[in-house]
């Protein structure tokens, strides 16, 4: 700078003496050239780094903006699967799930609503006021006030417009026919998930599974664009019942009737179909209102038909004595002699209600003998008779698809002491449950094949297990029908019109570890009509008071009650010119 | 000549871009049109689900026998007074 200073000082030297501005020779100084070509360079090269960047967000490095893009106009759709319903064989809903919301609010907000918006609040959620003061006042930003509110309530509560009020959509379950079918068909918790009866059993198929899927919304919030499916959902499944509604209500009255009329602790009956072996009723009483919620615990939960097992006694007379006839060792006319009415195995003594005397087969079965069935199960071995109540399904772990089924119990046949034996063979020492006892009845009822029980409708037919010939089906029946005569344990299980095969059992409780004197099941298992069989009725009366408590007393007026009625609503031409029926004053009692 | 073609040419590309975006504007309307529709369809299954509820609510047989004996009067009938009418008339 030392020499421009200088030059300046030249110029305004030279500008005084008159020399023309242009030929400055200040002017004439020329820059280098390598300044230019620097500016020139740094341009190009600034272009070539912007083309360079635009090419690899472009081409190369495009995930992260293209994601961030979607973000910004893409949306995930949420498609939830609703719950399949449940219905019975004629397509009547059992169980059936309906959009609802939950109503939440942010309490800041919802406190400062006018009080008596506040008051209609409560009162359309159905709590007092103060409760719902109480839920408002806390520190959180979200509190559900309730949960499963139907929507023409939602509406009513989205008209009072109160700030910091919102709802979330979800399902709620409905079971329309409520106490009857509810052992059957079970409920679900608030998350719409199974937790008993059928609806846990095929959770699965009912559950269906959530899909989302992908669109493009525009400023408005319309789908501008699908962009397809991200996740295709499963509807949840329809699930037919085998459970006939009809029939099920109808055994529902027998068995409610039942434990009102005997001042009974419980009662419990089963229908089943001889020739599918669908469940066609399934009642259990106390119960319970599966819509109500707030009484989903304790004992009226219990299904005593499959999850619940007791001693047979004498119900399961009819398969020793089958067992007898299927291998030849007895005949139906084959006569035994009973006297004096007791009989002592290995020192403990074996007695009757009455001293019966001399019996035919038959005539065991129809009062009811323990002394007759001894002497049959003496002349089989025990692994015959083993084999027969494993065939029939005793002991076995239950296939019916049913969560809870309870296996029962039969000890192996080699630890069976003669007078556990003895005492098998009218049922004491084995468990079943009363689901389990129908299913056996089922070989008398088909001709003597059994087969699967299913909760589900079945299409075909399912095809049987041969256990004892139809031969001694067709015996045992007729036997059978005998005990409703009126010279049976069962008179009082006659019906009108109809001809009516079972067989009555009593079995004590066990109370404090001991055979109780005062408490006691009635049972009745029966086949019906004894023409065309179409149903096996297992019919159970827990813990009935009165003088009168055997099941002849108890179970097998209900299970006539049960049987006439079902007969009837299921359009089975009566079989019995018979419409009065005759039951002695003091029927048999059977023995114990 | 082949200014002609190029004219043509030009033409059937400028109609062609109209094209689309006709179409593409279309395909929207009828999205838009479908999403609603299926909506329709989804509220109407919901309809459909709750009446059948109503329904099966409504014929519950509890309900049914406490409207027929009380309000109209109605007895179960019993064997002995029915008449069974066979095929034959026997």
């Amino acid at each position: 700078m030392t020499r421009g200073t200088a030059k300046n000082s030249n110029a305004r030297v030279a500008a005084s003496k008159g020399v023309a501005f242009s030929k400055s020779p200040v002017l004439a100084v020329r820059l280098p050239d390598w300044r230019s070509r620097l500016v020139l360079f740094v341009l190009f090269a600034s272009f070539a780094a912007l083309a360079v960047r635009a090419v690899w967000l472009q081409g190369v490095s495009n995930q992260f903006l293209q994601k961030q893009g979607k973000s910004r106009y893409e949306r995930t759709l949420e498609l939830p699967a609703t719950r399949g319903r449940i219905l019975d064989r004629n397509g009547a809903v059992l169980a059936t799930s309906l959009p609802v919301r939950a109503i939440w609010g942010i309490p800041e907000d919802v406190l400062q609503a006018p009080p008596e918006k506040l008051r209609e609040l409560a009162r359309l959620l159905e709590m007092p006021e103060a409760d719902l003061r109480k839920k408002l006042d806390s520190d959180r930003t979200f509190v559900y006030l309730k949960r499963q509110v139907e929507m023409p309530i939602v509406d009513q509560i989205l008209k009072l417009k109160i700030d910091g009020i919102d709802t979330r959509k979800e399902y709620k379950r409905f079971y329309p026919q409520g106490e009857v079918v509810t052992h059957l068909v079970g409920f679900t918790n608030v998350e719409d998930k199974g937790q008993d009866g059928m609806e846990l059993q095929h959770q699965k198929t009912l559950m269906g599974v959530a899909g989302s899927r992908r669109v493009i919304k525009d400023r408005l919030g319309h789908i501008a664009e699908d962009l397809g499916m991200f996740r295709e959902p499963h509807q949840g499944r329809d699930l037919t019942l085998s459970v006939d509604s009809k029939l099920q209500y109808i055994a529902f009255t027998s068995i409610k009737n039942a434990v009102e009329k005997f001042n009974a602790k419980a009662g419990a009956a089963v229908v089943l179909d001889v020739q599918t072996g669908e469940v066609l009723a399934l009642a259990n009483y106390p119960t319970y209102n599966p819509n109500d919620r707030s009484k989903l615990t304790g004992e009226q939960l219990r299904n005593r038909v499959i999850t619940d097992t007791f001693e047979p006694g004498s119900t399961i007379k009819p398969l020793t004595v089958a067992l007898g006839l299927e291998t030849g060792r007895v005949t139906p006319d084959t006569v035994f002699d009973n006297n004096p009415g007791y009989m002592m195995v290995t020192g403990r003594r074996i007695r009757d209600f009455h001293n019966y005397g001399v019996q035919t087969v038959s005539g065991i079965i129809q009062k009811s003998s323990n002394l007759g069935v001894v002497k049959i199960a003496q002349m089989i071995p025990q692994q015959e008779m083993w084999e027969l109540y494993t065939k029939v399904g005793y002991g076995q772990a239950p296939r019916f698809g049913f969560p809870g089924a309870a296996a029962g119990r039969v000890r192996p046949y080699k630890t069976w002491k003669p007078v556990e034996y003895a005492n098998m063979a009218f049922g004491h020492g084995l468990s079943v449950s009363l689901l389990q006892m129908a299913r056996s009845y089922m070989i008398f009822a088909r001709n003597g094949d059994i087969i699967p029980l299913s909760f589900v409708k079945v299409d075909e037919d399912p095809v049987g297990q041969q256990v004892i010939s139809a031969k001694t089906a067709a015996q045992v029946r007729t036997m059978l029908e005998s005990v409703v005569g009126p010279g049976g344990t069962a008179s009082r299980a006659q019906v009108a019109g109809y001809r009516i095969g079972g067989k009555t059992g009593t079995a004590e409780k066990i109370v404090n570890g001991r055979y109780s004197r005062t408490n006691n099941i009635g049972y009745f298992a029966g086949i019906g009509p004894m023409s065309k069989p179409r149903f096996v009725i297992a019919v159970m009366v827990d813990d009935p008071t009165g003088p009168l408590r055997t099941g002849g007393f108890v179970a097998a007026p209900t299970a006539a009650d049960l049987f006439s009625n079902a007969l009837r609503a299921a359009n089975v031409p009566p079989d019995s010119s018979i419409t009065d029926i005759i039951i002695p004053e003091v029927p048999l009692e059977e023995s114990m | 000549m082949s200014v002609k073609l190029n004219v043509l040419l030009v033409t059937l590309l400028v109609g062609c871009a109209l094209s689309v975006v006709n179409a593409r504007y279309q395909a929207r309307h009828l999205l838009i049109e479908l999403e609603r529709l299926q909506q329709h369809a989804r509220q109407l299954d919901i309809d459909w689900d709750q009446l059948q509820l109503d329904q099966s609510r409504l014929a519950k047989n509890e309900r049914i026998e406490q409207i027929s004996r009380t309000d109209l009067d109605m007895a179960p009938l019993s064997p002995a007074r029915t008449q069974y009418l066979t095929e034959g008339g026997q």
